[in-house]
């Protein structure tokens, strides 16, 4: 009746935390303690039961309410593909450079095509600014379902029931309206405090029931099981459901897991769907060992000892073969590379979280009498694709990176550039002298490829190669996965000299008015031509070849200044379709009154075009009446000349 | 109770047609105003003719804000002390609280301290509060000021409000700023943090109870 009897009664919806225990005591008016003993009279008893039937309907509409919400998120998740880290999540469409463009999702951290996402604008309540975030969209899907369900208050999702599943699996539901409303009576009947009816259900854990049995190798297990399985991850947490578990005699075995409500929602809402995205990284580990694989971040990680449960269930061994092939089928088609050479390089490229980006050759020796390490670059392979006709124009920048994380050179040494290829050949010495022999144990080689041009240098890939291995008598040669940007190769490009200038420019392909909207914003570091040390710039538009004979533009002049700022918009007639053809021409002018316009730079942006003023221009055609905003590098030649 | 068989609520109630549902719970003193407040604002009636509430009481309300349906559970629950075992377990569904006063009776604006602690105790932790001082048309026979008012308010961190439930004076206000407290701090967890997504340790509290019963029979 009152608390302490109830604490012994080891029911454990019942008991209360300390904090609770701490309060009540603060209660000196002491509704607890001082409690009237008369009971309900059966009038008000029956009025109570009345509005409690009433309740009952709306959880019940509101149960199913959130089944549907919950269906829904898992309908978009069975439609997922899931092929790997290069193509989308949702629709497998490979990423790249004439490919659709790679999103990086908020919450799952998975990549996804501009499709398959959503930009929201998120406001920060502290301090009244909001930031634009990308979703997939599972996950806003889920966090739509989060807000709706109201789990975001509970943190966790309410007890809901599935739409279709809802007769197939009955569940000895202590909600159901019948016995709700006797449990009701009998909490009215004795004053408890407990009258659990619409105690909202919570994450209180996440049992995971495994078949151990792995007889399942067919590579389906049975659906009944598969239902009940997702029973038992209900978040729902109710004690019926867990009694149902022990009881069940099918059940071998009960883990439970007591995951954060982030592991529990993920991992019961994908259901089954989930294990096969996280076998692709299990699958990786399996096929080589766990030592061999020290890039794997902490989240793929963490997800896959989570994961590692659902894989006993046996019914994915064979998922890492079909993701593996399929991504090595779509990731083909876009280039020439022939499929062979390609699937030889995969058995080696596995470990590398991104296989696209290629394979670099490094031979490297030290001579101590001279303190002298000298690096040849070899060769590379596999490098990312960046013009239109799939070629590149790569070159290395190499620095030493000290133990304590500093370039240790302010400059970069950089091989020649090999053109129009994406597996160079360098074959280039590069010598670091200055180097102690105390100073190999601890420090890396930091190589990054760029491709070479006019307009802008575009990052390929980086490698570090740990210096420990090096010895002065023989040469170390090693083959090397290349990886994604950090801030290393983002200080070498910054290292890059560009004397005149940058500019920023936002293109837009304006359907209605059918025009390409080409938006000049501000340029920087211009190159001073007047005699105060200044110049007063100006831009100048075309497209070309023209088939619409758009005059050419020109922006207003900005007077004594080398980092002028326009924002003008100018409009070119033209069809989607010409585009492909078609090439922006810009240049930078500095007005001179008397005398002829003074040169600053130029650049030029089109279907012809290589690495970000590409993709900014593909990005433009395929994803209509947004503006792509990016910097560019101006270069010193006039192509009107 | 009689609002059972009331043809509007069963339309409201029936309505699926909705983005969000908040669950909101009246609680105050016998006697502040509590069922008039509701009645008010679900059926805009009023009448004075006081009778006591047995128990718990809710009416269903959907309110158009920020371009989303909300549908409001209003819960009204009985002031006396005889029924507060029933009315407690409610605390634990609720995401907004109106605690309520009268501003003609200085006990139940004392009691206004007892009844936070009765929130803190059952209710979930980011369970909204909202302050509301009832009968202001009564300020012949009022005897808390408004100033005393808003300033507990402030003690306690909660918004506030004067009302009348007769005169038809910030009721509406007073469920539309409960409901735009909450909207915000939905889109505030979920979107500034969206680890919470997966819950934070609030919820981790509450997952460390029942952990011992499914131990027992695990044999891994």
């Amino acid at each position: 009746m009152d608390f302490q009897n109830r604490n012994n009664t080891a029911n454990k919806f019942v008991c209360p935390s300390d904090r609770q225990l701490a309060l009540r005591a603060k209660l000196k008016a002491g509704w607890s303690s001082s409690k009237s003993s008369e009971p309900l009279r059966p009038e008000e008893q029956e009025a109570i039961i009345s509005v409690i039937r009433r309740n009952e309907e709306i959880e019940v509409a509101e149960r199913q309410r959130v089944g549907r919400l919950v269906e829904r998120v898992e309908k978009i998740k069975q439609h997922a593909v899931e092929r790997g880290p290069n193509c989308c999540r949702l629709c497998g469409d490979t990423f790249g450079i004439l490919r659709p463009q790679r999103i990086l999702c908020e919450d799952c951290r998975q990549s996804v095509c501009a499709k398959c996402s959503v930009d929201i604008n998120i406001r920060y309540h502290t301090s009244e600014r909001t930031r634009e975030i990308w979703l997939c969209r599972i996950c806003s899907e889920t966090r739509e379902m989060w807000k709706k369900s109201g789990a975001w208050f509970f943190k966790g999702l309410p007890k809901y029931d599935m739409p279709r599943s809802a007769s197939a699996t009955p569940i000895p539901n202590p909600g159901l309206p019948g016995s709700m409303a006797g449990d009701a009576i009998r909490a009215v009947s004795v004053q408890s405090c407990h009258a659990t009816p619409t105690r909202p259900a919570r994450v209180k854990k996440l049992t995971i029931r495994v078949n151990d049995s792995s007889s399942s190798s067919s590579g389906h297990s049975d659906p009944e099981d598969e239902v009940d399985a997702g029973n038992g991850l209900s978040v729902g947490g109710a004690n019926g459901d867990v009694a149902k578990g022990m009881s069940s005699g099918r059940l071998q075995r009960e883990d439970s897991f007591r995951l954060r409500a982030y592991g529990s929602i993920r991992s019961f809402i994908d259901g089954g769907e989930r294990k096969l995205s996280n076998s692709f990284f299990f699958g990786r580990q399996q096929s080589q060992r766990p030592s061999e694989c020290p890039e794997y971040d902490s989240v793929s990680m963490s997800k896959l000892r989570r994961e590692s449960s659902f894989l006993r269930r046996g019914s994915v061994s064979s998922s890492w073969s079909i993701s593996d092939s399929s991504g090595s089928g779509s990731g083909n088609s876009g280039n020439s590379q022939s499929q062979s050479q390609f699937q030889q390089h995969q058995q080696q490229q596995q470990h590398c979280r991104d296989p696209l980006l290629g394979w670099l050759e490094i031979a490297i020796s030290y001579r101590e009498a001279f303190h002298s390490l000298d690096c040849t670059m070899m060769r590379a392979r596999d490098l990312p694709a960046m013009d239109s006709s799939g070629l590149t124009d790569p070159y290395c920048k190499l620095n030493i990176i000290t133990p304590e994380a500093h370039t240790k050179y302010t400059r970069w040494q950089r091989t020649k550039t090999v053109h129009k290829t994406r597996n160079p050949e360098f074959n280039e010495t590069l010598q670091f002298v200055g180097v102690e022999p105390e100073e190999l144990g601890n420090s890396l080689l930091y190589v990054a490829l760029f491709d070479d041009d006019k307009y802008g240098h575009d990052f390929l890939g980086a490698a570090k190669v740990c210096l420990s291995t090096v010895h002065s008598t023989s040469q170390y040669r090693i083959s090397v996965p290349l990886g994604v940007e950090d801030q290393y190769s983002n200080a070498a490009e910054m290292a890059q000299n560009w004397p005149n200038g940058k500019m920023l420019l936002s293109l837009c392909y304006n359907t209605k008015r059918r025009a390409l909207v080409v938006n000049v914003k501000q340029c920087i570091n211009l190159m001073a031509m007047d005699n105060n040390g200044s110049s007063d710039p100006f831009v100048k538009i075309q497209l070309k070849p023209d088939a619409h004979k758009n005059k050419k533009h020109k922006t207003s002049v900005k007077w004594r200044t080398l980092n002028p700022i326009y924002n003008e918009e100018f409009y070119f007639e033209a069809s989607p379709h010409d585009l492909n053809k078609e090439m922006l021409i810009l240049t930078v002018w500095d007005k001179d009154l008397g005398k002829s316009n003074d040169f600053l730079g130029s650049l030029q942006l089109g279907a012809q075009s290589k690495g970000d003023r590409l993709q900014q221009w593909l990005d433009c055609i395929r994803l209509p009446d947004h503006f792509h905003e990016k910097w560019h590098c101006l270069a010193p030649e006039n192509p009107a000349h | 109770m009689a609002s059972g068989g009331d043809p509007k609520w069963q339309k409201d109630a029936a309505d699926q047609n909705f983005d969000y549902m908040f669950k909101l719970l009246i609680i105050g003193n016998s006697s502040v105003g509590k069922t008039s407040f509701l009645f008010r604002y679900a059926d805009d009636s009023f009448t004075s003719a006081f009778v006591s509430t047995v128990g718990i009481d809710f009416k269903v309300k959907t309110v158009f804000r920020h371009d989303k349906r909300v549908k409001l559970q209003i819960w009204d629950t009985a002031g006396q002390e005889r029924y507060r075992t029933i009315t407690t377990a409610y605390y634990r569904g609720a995401m907004g609280f109106i605690l309520m006063y009268d501003v003609t009776n200085e006990d139940s604006f004392n009691s206004v301290q007892d009844w936070v602690t009765q929130i803190k105790t059952y209710s979930w932790d980011n369970a909204q509060v909202i302050l509301v001082g009832n009968k202001c048309d009564m300020e012949d026979q009022r005897v808390i000021s408004f100033e005393r008012g808003r300033q507990l308010a402030d003690q306690l961190g909660v918004e506030f409000f004067e009302t009348s439930a007769k005169e038809n004076v910030n009721v509406k206000a007073v469920f539309e700023r409960l409901v735009d407290i909450i909207c915000d701090k939905m889109s505030e967890s979920l979107d500034a943090d969206p680890t919470l997504v997966g819950g934070g340790q609030k919820g981790q509290r509450l997952t460390d109870q029942p952990q011992g019963t499914p131990n027992a029979n695990c044999n891994c």
